[in-house]
Parts: structure tokens; sequence; C-alpha cells
């Protein structure tokens, strides 16, 4: 264990899939140096094969007992992660008889192509959008699988780091991470990954996918802050839950589980079943997602009779900058 | 990177695994639990090379914008740059919150906003100015000096002036500036020179004209902090998690505050997603669904009779025998057309309601009247014979009473016990909003789905602080006239504008078969032509085909319906087209001179109409930013105009152009009426006001001088922060108050002032003819309108990644979709159709093609044909885009003139049809 974890919570019920999340990283860090083709934060369309495609069937994470690691697979740069497309705006706009515009290499994936298309029969269809970034895992299986151990937790923050100097692009991490948020830089020939804008903590701002989420979908706060949106959601009201935790990595990055609304019955009326189906959640978040639905509904349900809620005046986080808590140690305040 | 070299690498093979195949077995180099790794301080010194590619992004200049095309979100966003060049943008974030019981604005933004860095050097950005070679749309271009392209296009722009007239000339700018400052430029450049306009919100088709009936006003609402304290929020065809993106959390936060949101739209959505009610309704049977709303209303009682007798029409009388309300002319010789009656419960008398348009009481209330809403008497006319009366509750009430929610069901697709649970959630709120998208008003019903909603809110007095109809909050800024508008413009009706220019009524006759028509609202093709024929000559709403068309930021050619016909009639028949913009859009291609304007971040600018929330934000573009290619802004474009026609002018010996058709005082002592010179050779001097306005730094200074809601502010101020705060004054019926979000209508339901109605209240009962003909006296149902002649519906929402056209062919935006335009088809449709999710298709119908792939979304409901909006029609097979299978079509409802409120004004403005046209679809070779 480190000293101290900085932790995300991402609220699903407040993400509305913009992806400006996606493109504040982006332009943050990943659209130049061999990084294009990555998304070091993305948002998906669930139910679906996801970015890269299919991550969730590609291994990595630890096997149970926590001492062998689960074997795993790279992706695919073209079919699973896509290819970062160029346009022909040149023979389209500036040339005589142009053609239509058109990506320079045809696109087979991409880290949105499912968007809003999820599962289920009309009327009954549903999606949801599930942000996803490095986890920075209290139990990185991509560190343990790193034979030049390159990759690192620092221990003032837990951010973990594949250190740029020491790594030389054997992959195993990419194959062990079973959230498949390593991606190897074929330029540089390293792999990169989420850094948790550790230079923009380090200055006392927040990550760039959180600080610019429109939404106001994520908290920032160290686990041991008991202030902290992140000790509070996850510890004392176990709203935000860990994405697979059954890989055993120990994730991070949190996540408040999707309400929805009823699905119909066969003549169009209400059946008080939320459409996103219980088993599903539970998939991808463990049994511990039908209790914290459950203390999300019950806390709604005072609000609407009129009562407080501390838990939905949390969620609802009246000052954006109160979201974020990065008061480093030495330097907080008792 | 060289995209090449990035190719190459990717085959780059380490020592160990391979990308694909099977799952391979990993050694752990250790266990769980185990600390391993570099770690230490010691080997972290590599760390800094991410600390310094972050510092890198930072840059070594900062500046403020906003992104002020035809988005209403209007964000403030900080702007980086280093050595000249913008790096990257990241919102301020700095709004101050205005009461901590609701949750502040920050950060505004979204996923167009935050590409605009690379956008503005993407490789459609226009850097010079360009001459058309080849035939029009061919693609030849020539580059040109500045100098070149304005001495021509001041010749024919003089020529015109002189042989075709003064209205022959149109300079409009289009909804790819909304902003005060850029817009200011365009404004007041036609205004000298009396050019045509457009009035950018009819020619988009987003008029609530709904709400303008009820109102006299179209745009009307609150700010959106205003959700969070909502009790129930029905979302009635608005998307607003895709198009009111940095708001979209004040709706998450009020269902988390207990809020019940209703999400009406025929398509699971992400808006659906957020809501606690979804509302399947079928495409464009939503006014079905409102009169079954309306009819729990009245059913149940659930009416709050104390707000609808003083604040609405609804106690009015109405004859029983022609059903035109009852006027003091019926009672009296000479009488006026302009005072209305009540049934006075104490005096049992017929008596006039105060607070209409004759009335001498300039007040809603009602003092010692106890107006009775519903019942029949009689009354004696002028002539001494009784007429029989009834109210107009009861006329209203009546026709809800045919739309039970057991009936409606049927047409609507939506179960009774969803409409009777949003009728009670509605009427027992204490704080309701219904929020009206500008999806309903693309069909011809949209207007009377609107103004039922209308009377919704008003039955269960839903107005001011309670909440009410939302069509969308703007601000009052005024002051701004002097700048925008210093001599009088063709200000010209959007939707007839460009359906006469077009031709529209050809593909209106090819698309919808008469009795079609008639059976849909009792009006066929001719009958529409002949209200058009009226309305041309009677209404002050239009000015003849132009022959030479400046046109800024506007992308008339992707926007318009039946692409392919409009541009044979309108585009390839001008003699001149000249586009200013930034990018080459649709419309530039087709165009015979390309102007490079600068955008978003490189002028000055200052935006604070649009009432979403109380900022005004303006632009500065950060220090040393160096010019991209030849770019320049609006003003300077149009100070260089100024300064070619005037040459041209004078070299003709022109010095100044008499428009009789509007007067100005003249004369020695200013007794005397003269028409408005139209002063060719002093344009340069008159545009730049003697000098005092030669920048977009100085409009932006003049803005923030001269508009009293900005007060009391400074440029110096905005320039810290990239805005400044609204004040009270910022309210058009309400005042702006400084810790509350904005409703509109207090000044009306406090204060009693009249509304800008004919009735002077909320106005539900319109005997225009054509109303009365229609059977839409009070609000109704319409049916959709598209003919059985092909098998689906066809409707296209906004889209999420961009803002109609604008941002659209980003490359960072179109890498996040799939790269080119994608039908969505629910999965049994396609099915039905033999069509594999990316197959590609031909869409079409008896107006037109195009091609797109197949999208397959469960959330999408079946006998439908979606598609997100406002692609690029280059970005299709053929460069024909998505509307080129859109029938014209134009609304009767809407081109009424001449009666009351309902008088072509900004407020009282029609729509293109977008929604209502039937198409098939197939499966074609790729």
């Amino acid at each position: 264990m480190t000293q101290r974890q900085l932790a995300m919570v991402i609220d699903l019920n407040k993400c509305i899939g913009c992806q400006t999340c996606t493109l504040a990283c982006k332009s943050q860090w990943t659209d130049r140096n061999g990084r294009d083709f990555m998304y070091w934060n993305h948002v998906e369309t669930k139910p679906g094969k996801g970015y890269p495609r299919d991550w969730e069937q590609a291994g990595g994470g630890w096997e149970a007992g926590g001492d062998k690691l689960k074997p795993g697979r790279l992706p695919r740069l073209a079919e699973d992660y896509g290819i970062p497309a160029d346009f022909s705006f040149e023979a389209t706009l500036f040339q005589e008889g142009g053609e239509p515009l058109r990506p320079t290499e045809a696109m087979q994936w991409g880290p949105n192509w499912e968007e809003d298309q999820g599962t289920g029969e009309f009327p009954n269809g549903h999606f949801f959008y599930l942000p996803r970034l490095c986890n920075h895992c209290t139990q990185p299986a991509c560190l343990a699988a790193c034979p030049r151990q390159a990759i690192s937790k620092r221990e003032e923050d837990g951010i973990v780091l594949i250190d740029q100097e020491r790594c030389r692009g054997y992959r195993y991490c990419v194959a062990a991470c079973p959230y498949k948020k390593i991606y190897f830089n074929p330029l540089a020939g390293r792999s990169e990954k989420c850094i948790f804008c550790y230079p923009r903590i380090e200055k006392g701002i927040p990550q760039a996918c959180a600080y610019q989420c429109v939404g106001r979908a994520r908290h920032v706060s160290y686990l041991d802050d008991k202030a902290g949106a992140a000790w509070r959601l996850v510890h004392e009201w176990k709203v935000a839950l860990p994405l697979h935790p059954e890989h055993g990595t120990q994730p991070n990055v949190y996540y408040v589980p999707p309400l929805s609304t009823s699905t119909f019955d066969a003549a169009g009326k209400p059946t008080g079943t939320p459409r996103i189906p219980d088993d599903y959640l539970v998939s991808l978040f463990g049994p511990a997602v039908q209790p914290a639905l459950e203390t999300l509904r019950r806390e709604i349900a005072k609000k609407e009779k009129g009562e407080a809620s501390e838990l939905m005046d949390m969620l609802i986080a009246y000052k954006h900058g109160d979201m974020f808590r990065l008061d480093r140690l030495g330097e907080q305040k008792p | 990177m060289e995209r090449r070299e990035f190719l190459k690498g990717t085959a780059y093979c380490g020592l160990a695994l391979a990308f694909g195949g099977p799952l391979a077995p990993l050694p752990a180099f250790a266990r769980q639990g185990q600390k391993v790794g570099a770690g230490g301080t010691a080997g972290r010194a590599w760390e800094d090379i991410y600390r310094k590619e972050f510092l890198g992004t930072r840059g070594d200049a900062q500046g403020f914008a906003f992104h002020c095309s035809n988005c209403q979100g209007n964000c403030a966003w900080r702007v980086f740059a280093k050595d000249g060049k913008v790096t990257r943008e990241e919102q301020s974030a700095a709004y101050p919150q205005i009461n901590p019981k609701i949750p502040d604005a920050n950060p505004r933004g979204c996923n167009k906003g935050i590409v605009h860095s690379k956008q503005m050097h993407q490789a459609d950005r226009l850097l010079h100015p360009l001459k058309r070679m080849g035939r029009r749309g061919d693609g030849k271009w020539q580059r040109v000096s500045w100098q070149e392209a304005m001495d021509d296009i001041a010749v024919r722009v003089v020529d015109t002036l002189q042989k075709n007239g003064l209205g022959s000339l149109m300079l409009h700018c289009g909804t790819g500036i909304l902003s005060q400052g850029r817009r200011a430029g365009p404004l007041r450049l036609g205004s000298l020179l009396g050019a045509q306009r457009l009035y950018p919100a009819s020619a988009v088709g987003d008029m609530f004209t709904g709400a303008s009936l009820a109102y006299g006003i179209a745009t009307i609402g609150h700010s959106l902090d205003a959700w969070f304290e909502a009790k129930t929020i029905i979302l009635w065809g608005i998307n607003a998690a895709v198009t009111r993106i940095p708001d979209a959390h004040y709706l998450s936060e009020a269902r988390y505050n207990g809020a019940r949101i209703w999400c009406i739209t025929p398509e699971y959505n992400a808006t659906a997603k957020l809501a606690t009610d979804w509302v399947p309704v079928k495409p464009g049977t939503d006014s079905f669904l409102a009169m079954s709303l309306l009819h729990v209303l009245f059913r149940d009682n659930l009416i709050d009779e104390t707000f609808v007798r003083e604040q609405t029409d609804l106690p009015f009388l109405v004859r029983t025998d022609n059903g035109e309300l009852l006027r003091h002319r019926d009672l009296r010789d000479k009488g006026k057309a302009d005072v209305f009656y009540c049934w006075d419960e104490a005096t049992q008398s017929a008596q006039p309601m105060p607070g209409t348009k004759g009335h001498f009481t300039k007040s809603l209330r009602l003092g010692k009247l106890k107006p009775v809403l519903s019942g029949s008497w009689k009354v004696k006319g002028r002539d001494g014979k009784e007429i029989a009366v009834t109210t107009v509750f009861a006329k209203a009430r009546a026709e809800a009473m045919k739309f039970p929610p057991s009936m409606t069901r049927e047409t609507t697709g939506v179960h009774p016990e969803l409409v009777e649970r949003m009728a009670r959630d509605l009427a027992k709120a204490d704080k309701a909003i219904i929020n009206i998208g500008f999806s309903l008003h693309k069909y011809v019903s949209g207007t009377m789905t609107c103004w039922a909603a209308a009377l919704a809110c008003a039955l269960t007095a839903h107005a001011g602080e309670r909440g009410g109809l939302d069509t969308e909050n703007n601000w009052s800024l005024g002051g701004i006239g002097p700048l925008s508008s210093p001599k009088p413009a063709r200000f010209a009706s959007g939707f007839f504008s460009e359906w006469e220019n077009g031709g529209m009524e050809t593909t209106m006759r090819r698309h919808y078969p008469d009795a079609h028509l008639k059976a849909a609202f009792g009006i066929d093709a001719d009958g529409i032509k002949e209200l058009g024929d009226k309305f041309r000559q009677t209404s002050n709403a239009y000015f003849g085909k132009p022959r030479v068309v400046l046109l800024f930021a506007d992308n008339l050619l992707q926007r318009n319906k039946s692409e392919s016909h409009y541009r044979k009639t309108f585009i390839e028949n001008l003699d001149l087209l000249v586009n200013v913009n930034h990018r080459m859009d649709t419309t530039a291609l087709w165009s015979d001179y390309v102007l490079p304007a600068k955008s978003q971040y490189e002028s000055w600018d200052l935006r604070g109409e649009l009432g979403y929330h109380r900022f005004c934000n303006i632009t500065v573009p950060p220090k040393g930013l160096k010019p991209i290619g030849e770019t320049k802004s609006e003003w300077d474009i149009c100070l260089l105009l100024a300064e070619a026609i005037a040459r041209e002018a004078k070299k003709r010996g022109i010095a100044s152009i008499p428009d009789p058709d509007f007067l100005v005082q003249s004369g020695k002592d200013g007794n005397m009426a003269g028409p408005v010179l139209r002063d060719l050779a002093n344009l340069p001097d008159d545009f730049s006001d003697g000098g005092n306005l030669l920048t977009d730094e100085d409009v932006v200074r003049w803005l923030m001088q001269n508009v009293p809601a900005i007060a009391p502010w400074t440029p110096e101020d905005a320039m810290k922060r990239g805005f400044v705060t609204l004040n009270r004054e910022a309210g058009f019926n309400s005042p702006l108050h400084a810790n509350r979000p904005f409703h509109s209508f207090e000044n009306n339901v406090y204060l009693r002032q009249p509304y800008p109605t004919l009735s002077g209240r909320q106005q539900f009962y319109v005997d225009h003819p054509v109303y009365m003909k229609m059977g839409c006296a009070t609000p109704t149902a319409l049916p959709p309108l598209r003919p059985n002649t092909f098998p689906f519906a066809f409707y296209t929402p906004h889209a999420r990644h961009g803002i109609h056209s604008q941002w659209r062919t980003n490359t960072y935006l179109l890498r996040l979709q799939r790269g080119e335009p994608h039908v969505w088809l629910n999965p049994k449709t396609a099915r039905d159709k033999g069509i594999a999710e990316g197959d590609p298709l031909r869409v079409f119908n008896d107006v037109g093609e195009f091609f797109a792939r197949a999208k397959l979304m469960p959330a999408v409901p079946p006998g439908s044909v979606v598609m997100d909006h406002a692609w690029e029609p280059y970005q299709f097979r053929n460069k024909l885009g998505l509307n080129n299978a859109v029938a014209g079509m134009i609304s009767p409802l809407e081109l009424v003139d001449g009666w009351g409120h309902l008088t072509f004004n900004p407020n009282w403005d029609g729509n293109m049809i977008a929604f209502e046209s039937a198409v098939d679809i197939e499966r074609v070779a790729a």
C-alpha cells in the first residue's frame, strides 16, 4: 500500500456521454508524439463490445488468490483500437471533381464506435455511458507483469506510472491490464497510459477529464480524506463501486451505478422494472451494486418527499470546485 | 507525427507479444501486495517528461473565448497559446454561484468547443480569398488578393443596386455567428445599404409559433438553473443531454433533488437515459399526446381558476353562431375590434375585460369583475338581435374532451397511465417546467403541441417562479440599435423567403398528394399557394428574389430542404454569391468568391443575449496570436467592402441612392418626411462612425459601454475573467434577480402587466379565418403529415458532434463517430429490409435521394429512418445531403399575418417544416 491514494468517483447518472472528457484528455496528452491513436480516457456505450473492442474478453488481472496473473492478449490497432483517421479535405474541397469527405483509410473501430446503441428490443432498449481510464489500481497487474520493473506506484498519491526511461515496450503490461487501458506507443517503442494528470495534480489542478467534465460527474479526493467524496461515497455510503472487481487489481476509479426508467409491458404500460437489468450491472460492478442502487433510490425518495439527504447533496455538488480535494500531504489543514 | 511513420511503427515487434492473437500466459514478476518497480524518488527524474508537456500546453499567453456559432450554450473558455499559436483551451469554470442552494454553472463547455484549437488549423480552413474558376460547385479555385476580390465584388454590388434596385442585394449573416460583436459588422453594413436580410431563427426553422400564439413572444422561459428547483420537468422534443450539454447537469441534479423528469421523444436517447419517465411517442403525434394531457387536466378539474380568470383569455366570450370572439364592434356601431368581453358573475352581464389592446385599462387586475369560466348566455348585438355566446374555456375544454388518453393511445403509442401520471405531476408540482425543444415545430402540428403545452401550464398556474413553458429564454440586450441598425434594413421573413426563393412549392406538390393534404388539415396545395400569395402581397415580410448575395456564416445549402432543387432554383440563378467564412462549407463550395474570416479565438467578440445563464462572455485573443493565412475579422471585411463600394460608386458618379420604402425626418426644420438615403459615397465613414469603430476590439468596447444590461462592468473587468454578469435589466418580462434563477412573466403574474397579445393575456383562442377553417381556433391535434407513398417516417434530431454543420467535419469528432454519415435503423426494420450493420444505403423518395451507412439502434422506433442532422452535404456520395430527400412544406398556421399579435415581426415568423417527409431505403453496392 502506498501512503496515500488519490481516487476518482464517476457518477454514471450524471454522465451524458458528451465526450468532453475524452477530448480534454486528448488535447492535454494524446494528440502528439505517437499517442494519436490512444484514448487514455474515453467514454463507451454499455452494453457493448467497448474500446478497445472486446476488452472484457482480452484477459488480464489476477487469478483468485492473487499470486498468478491471468493470461491476456494485445488488442490490434486497426481492428480493436481503430486507426486515428485523417480526412480527404484537400481533395474534397479544393480540387476539381472531388469525392465526398472520407477517412483516408477506412475506419474499422474507434473509442465511441457503438455510441447510443446498447441492446434490448424497442421500446425496452437501453444503454448508458461508461467513462474509462487507468484505474491506478492498488494491486496493479501491469506492474507485476513488467519484466523491466518499469511500472511503479507513487507513494504520495498512488498514481501508477510507466517509467518512460526504463520501459522497453515489451507490452506485457498491455496484456496484463484487465481494463486494456495501457497503450503501446509504436513511435516511441514504449507503453503509455493515463498518468492521472500528475503534473496538474501537483499544481493543485484536477485531472483534465474530471475538471472539464461538463456533466459534473467526477469527484476526486484522497481515499484517506474522510471529508472527501471518494471516502464518503465508497466507504461511508457504499454507492461507488469499482469496475470488474473480480480481476483483483483493486481499482481506484469508482462508479456510481446507473438508475434507469421502467420497461414497458406488451401493452405499453410501465412495469416498474428498471430497463438496465440488475444482472448486467452485477456483471460489471459485482453484487454490491444492488444495495448501492437501493441506497440511491431510498435517498432520492427522501428528496422527493422534501426531506434532506446528505448523499444526494453530495452527488448534486453545489459548487464545482468542491468536487475536488487535492490538498497534498503536509499541506493539508487539520 | 508523420502518418506513414506511425503506421509503420504499429508493426513494430518488440520482444514479447504480438498484437491480436490468442490469450497469452503472463508471468508475474511480483505478487499482489509486493512493492516493485523503479519506485522511490531517486529514479523519478523522468517524470519531468510529462511535466514539461503539460507546461507546453499551458503556453506563454492566455486569452478568453466562447464559441459563438449557432449554439446557445455560451461558455467561457481560457485559450492558451505558445509562440503565437493556440495550444489548447480549457473551460474558465469561474462563474460565481448565485445562491448556495443552487449548483453553480461551472464548468460550461462541450465536445465542440474543446476541439476548436484543432479546428482552426484543420485543412478545410480558408486561408486566402478564392475566386471560382470553373462552373459553380466544380471545385476549381484561383487564389486572388483581397484588393482584387473587393474591387470585383464592389462592381457587381453597385451594378445590381443601380439596375435592380436596393432590394436586389441580400447581405445576410447566418446563424454561424450569433454573437453581438462579430455579428455587428454584417448587420451594420446591410442596414446602411438597405440590403435584405433574413430572420435567422425562422430561416433555420427555430420559431416557437405555439408560444407566439399564447404569449406574443416566441422565446420565453427560464435560465436553465431553474430546472434545479423544479419538482416536475417535462422535456418535450428536446434532447437536452445532447443539445444543452453545458446545462444538462441541472437535470441530473434536479433528479437527485427529487424532481420527476418526463422525457417525451420517439427514440430512447441520452436524455431519456437521465429521466425518471420516458414517453415513447410515435413520431409527429405529439399534438395528440398534448391534447390527452389537457383532457386529464380538464376532466379532473386540475385547474387553478383564479390564475386562469385573470391571466388568460379563457373567460373571454365567443359567439356560438360564427365562432368569433365577441368584440365591442359586435355590440356597438363603430365599436372597437380589440375590446373583448367576459360574463360577469356579479352583474350577470357581458363586461369588457381590462388589459386588452383596445381597453383603456392597461392592467390585468379584474377589480370587481368576476368572470365566469363556463356557461352559455345571450347578449344583445348592435342590430338589436341576440347573440348566443359561450367562453373560450368551454371551447378549449370541449376540444380537449375529444382526446381521452385511452383514445389517443392508438395514435401516439403512449399508454394512458403515463398521461394520467404526467398530468398529475404537472398539476401538483409547486414548480413545474415544460421545455419545448426545437424538434416539435419541425412538424406542422408543432404549433398546436406547443400551444397546448402552454395551455397546460396556464391551467395549472405555472408561470413566474412556479415555472411554466420554456421555449428558450433570451435576454433583452438593449442599446445595440445604433451599432447594428443605424438605418432601416429590409428585414425579411426567414422561412417564407427561403420558400419563395427556393421554389419549394414544387417539391411540396410532388411529395404530398392533394387529397392527403386536404384530409390532414383541410387545405390542399392550391390553398397553401393562395395563402402564400396573400402573405407575399400583404405582409411586409418578403422583398423578392435577390440577385447578389453577400453571405456571412450561413450554410444555407446544407440546411435548406430539397437540396438539389433549392440549389438549381436559387443559387444557380444568382448573379453573384460571396461567402465569408472561416471554413469551406457546402455553401462556400458553390460560391463565386470565398473570403477567409477569422474564427472563434482570433477576433474580439461579445455574447450576452442567450438566456440559459446570466453571464455575458467576451473573447480576447491571446496576446501575440499570429494571424492564420490572410484571414480577417468580419468587421475588417465589412469595412473593406464599404470602402470598395464607395470607390466604385464615386467612379460612377453616384453619391447616394434614395430609398423611398423607408421614411425619415427631412426638410430644413425636420418637419417633412423624406426617403432614407443610401449614402454609398460616404459608406466607410458611416460604417466606422467617423473612425470610432475601426476594429473588432472597438466594437466590443462600444457594446460594453452602451448596453445597459452590462453596466457597471467595463471592458477591463471582462478582460480579467472572460465574462461579466448581466444586471437586472436583462430580463424581458421579469427582472433578472441577482440570487434567483430567471423566470418569464413575473411582471405579468405579479404586477398584472398585460402580455403583448391581442387579448393582453395568455391567449388560447385565435379566430383568424385560417385557424377557424382548420379547426385550430383553440389548441387541438393535427395528424402527422407524411404521406403513405413511402413507408418510413424520416426525422433528423440535433447532433451531438456538431452545432449544426459547425464542427461536423472536425477530425477529432469524426474519430469519435464512424467517420461518415450513418442512418439509424431499428434492428427489426433493418432485418425486414435485408440490411446489416454498416451496410451502404440509399434513402429516397419522390423528392430526391441520398446515401449513407446503416447503424442499427435498438433505441430507435421501428418504421422510422432517423439520422443526426446537419452533416455537410459533401460528406455524402454525390455531395448531396440528407435534406435532398426532404420535401418543401410550410404551415398554413404560420402564413397568417395582420391578426393582432400575429403580424410579421421577430416574435411572429414561421418555420420550414423538416420532419414531415416519408422515405424508403434500400441496400446498395458500396
